[in-house]
């Protein structure tokens, strides 16, 4: 067995630097645990201003008033992991998240797949790296000794056991994840480095430590492999990003939702999936989150095709209050089908109506864009529908106008009936009774008009023949 | 001299009138009169504008482009005068699933959704009824209708003072009797024709009952004759 161990030392600030804009990547920043009241992550900029891990508050801001502080948080780092372990999914098949920064990776039963060590490790770690995450790694027969091993830094791709053996053995105890009673009993009887302790007979150990401590011991040996949970991706999709400045301009909430798009697309296109609606959830700064869904008329995996959307229903949207944070959802999948692909033209056609007909929506509003359908009616008003009803009968009608208005408007040009009349008396078994006698009337500029008489004999324009 | 002559000799875009018009692809509207004068039809990409009041029958004009032409992309509306009526698109043999009606708030929406239309490669053809069009915008639709083999049916309201947008045909058309007289007011690789008078009708009328008035007189059968 071999595994690979990667320790994400800056979490908080590898998900951060990427949201930053332009110019102020440069800015010094650090990532401030309350509890401890002490930097536990920083960037360069910061360590020039000689800011070092394990400052105060105090400390940092005499140093570097301009500092940026993100505060820590465990939650933002697990999820900052698990979408890693998300992209890496499809690379790598054993992946164990370890603690809230770290994972393992089993490699020796990939390499049939990849053909040498090299190339999985390079496609892995190209991975990484385009997520602009930084980490510490190792390798070893099991992922307690390649966590010892990554915890020290040694940062690279050991294969053989004599090495492993030779580096595992310069590793400092403190380094292990035994706890200081055992480090203390350890110390008491004479072992101060690893290397002691891997040349020991177990039953030597037996005698003197907890089973736990044997259990663990073992497993650094690389004697027995406790068993782990291996990581599963989750069936629906849900990202949170922290934004770096509360956003008040809707505009600018884009770029972070791109990113989360670029997410969801990567997660859809690993799975075979597609998705017509997503969700996003705008968490404000003192007030109820906001939520903007997004559908399409028809399901897309592209980003692009979805930032799209998205950014014309950004158009529309007005913040209540300053955004903090933005969440991803996206709960139902749909199958790519098979015809999707299909090089039919109307096929394109009909994709790229539907994206039409998506855009059209999200810029002009639902109301805006609208499919005609035949109503189930005989009245001029109620033969346009813009719902296709179920199995509803809907009719044609010869005499239809192409515009009908809104509302009747009284005749007022002199005009010369040529069509008519024709007698509408419908609704009698409900209460609203019409009866009207429609004609075609033509003006003298030659424009023909759909006109009825009421009831009481008054003229009525209702509709315009183009 | 002869030299800076050749330079437009020579350009592709430059038609001369003692030329044949050139073989462009043409979509023909079924009246055997305006068809020849614009040389067998509409051009079946670009933009069409058409001045007219509304209500002389000036989309059904169109009624053989719109309805038989590319059945299996879009018809879109935009900014019609008043509602589009579902029977009337059946009567006039569209097919009612390809047609899109947009009712956009002000005329610069219009505009936008009329290009996005035209770009999609979904249409077959956008019918823009716009009370403003800019020589530039006028422009940006015949390039995107060109571009993307669409045609746009522009309508606006007659106007006096002759227009030049950089389009493909440029129509002007009045109500006349039961004639529509057309001024063809620019056409591309042609010359204007002014005052065809074609016989057009667009709606039902009563020639039928009238005929029958007239032709099935009733005839007084008596019983016992009496010769």
């Amino acid at each position: 067995m071999l595994w690979a161990y990667l320790h994400c030392y800056q979490l908080t600030l590898d998900t951060y630097t990427p949201l930053q804009q332009g110019g102020s990547a440069d800015e010094p920043t650090v990532v401030y645990h309350e509890n401890s009241n002490s930097v536990v992550q920083m960037n360069a900029a910061a360590k020039q201003h000689g800011i070092e891990l394990g400052f105060g508050l105090a400390q940092t801001a005499a140093l570097c008033p301009q500092a940026h502080i993100i505060k820590y948080d465990k939650d933002v780092e697990k999820q900052a992991l698990l979408s890693l372990a998300h992209q890496l999914y499809p690379l790598a098949s054993d992946i164990v998240i370890n603690t809230e920064h770290s994972l393992a990776i089993r490699l020796d039963n990939l390499l049939q797949y990849y053909g040498g060590y090299d190339v999985l490790w390079n496609t892995l770690t190209h991975e990484i790296n385009q997520q602009g995450i930084h980490y510490h790694y190792a390798t070893a027969w099991g992922i307690e000794a390649a966590r010892v091993l990554a915890k020290s830094q040694i940062n690279q791709m050991l294969r053989e056991r004599t090495a492993i053996t030779k580096c595992l053995a310069h590793c400092k105890l403190s380094y292990t994840d035994l706890d200081s009673k055992a480090l203390n009993a350890l110390e008491k009887v004479g072992i101060t480095s690893i290397g002691q302790l891997l040349t020991m007979p177990v039953h030597e150990l037996g005698r003197r430590f907890t089973n736990d401590t044997i259990r663990y011991l073992t497993a650094l040996r690389g004697e027995t492999f406790p068993t782990r949970t291996l990581f599963r991706p989750s069936s629906t999709f849900k990202q949170h990003t922290v934004l770096p400045f509360e956003v008040e301009n809707s505009q600018h909430l884009l770029p972070y939702m791109g990113k989360l798009l670029d997410t969801l697309s990567h997660y859809l296109r690993a799975r075979n999936l597609t998705t017509s609606s997503l969700c996003f959830e705008i968490q404000l700064r003192e007030a109820e989150q906001q939520v903007m869904p997004v559908s399409a008329a028809t399901p897309f995996t592209c980003a692009t095709a979805w930032l799209d959307l998205v950014s014309l229903k950004v158009e529309r949207l007005v913040l209540q209050q300053p955004a903090i944070a933005l969440t991803l959802l996206c709960e139902d999948f749909e199958p790519i089908e098979k015809d999707t692909n299909d090089l039919f033209s109307d096929r394109f056609t009909h994709l790229a109506q539907k994206q039409l007909i998506g855009r059209l929506k999200a810029k002009l509003g639902e109301q805006s864009t609208q499919l005609p359908a035949l109503g189930n009616s005989h009245i001029f008003e109620k033969m346009t529908v813009y719902q296709a009803q179920g199995n509803g009968q809907s009719y044609g009608f010869d005499a239809a106008p192409t515009f009908l208005l809104d509302h009747p408007k009284p005749l007022s040009v002199a005009s010369r009936v040529c069509f008519g009349p024709l007698r509408l008396q419908t609704g009698w078994w409900e209460e609203n009774t019409q009866k009207q006698d429609y004609f075609i009337a033509q003006t003298p500029q030659g424009v023909r008009l759909l006109v009825f008489k009421d009831t009481e004999s008054k003229w009525w324009v209702q509709g315009v023949y183009s | 001299m002869k030299d800076s002559l050749s330079l437009f000799n020579n350009h592709p875009n430059i038609w001369r009138a003692r030329e044949q018009p050139a073989n462009t692809s043409r979509f023909a509207l079924g009246i055997h009169t305006l068809d020849e004068a614009l040389h067998g039809g509409i051009p079946s990409a670009g933009v069409v504008s058409i001045a007219c009041t509304t209500g002389i029958g000036e989309v059904s004009l169109f009624q053989q482009v719109i309805s038989q032409q590319r059945k299996h992309k879009l018809r879109v509306f935009i900014n019609p005068p008043a509602h589009v009526c579902a029977p009337w698109l059946t009567t006039q043999g569209i097919d009612i699933s390809q047609v899109l009606i947009i009712t956009p708030d002000n005329d610069a929406d219009a505009l936008w959704a009329a290009e996005q239309c035209l770009k999609s490669a979904a249409c077959h053809c956008v019918l823009l009824w716009s009370k403003t069009m800019a020589a530039k915008t006028a422009r940006r639709l015949q390039v995107a209708a060109t571009h993307n083999d669409a045609l746009c049916l522009l309508f606006s309201l007659a106007s006096k003072k002759p227009s030049s947008l950089p389009v493909s045909l440029e129509l002007s058309l009045k109500a006349h009797e039961a004639n529509l007289t057309v001024d063809i007011l620019k056409q591309r690789q042609g010359w204007p024709v002014h005052n065809l008078s074609v016989p057009f009708s667009w709606t039902p009328d009563n020639h039928a009952i009238q005929w029958a008035i007239k032709n099935n007189k009733r005839k007084v059968h008596s019983l016992h004759s009496v010769s």
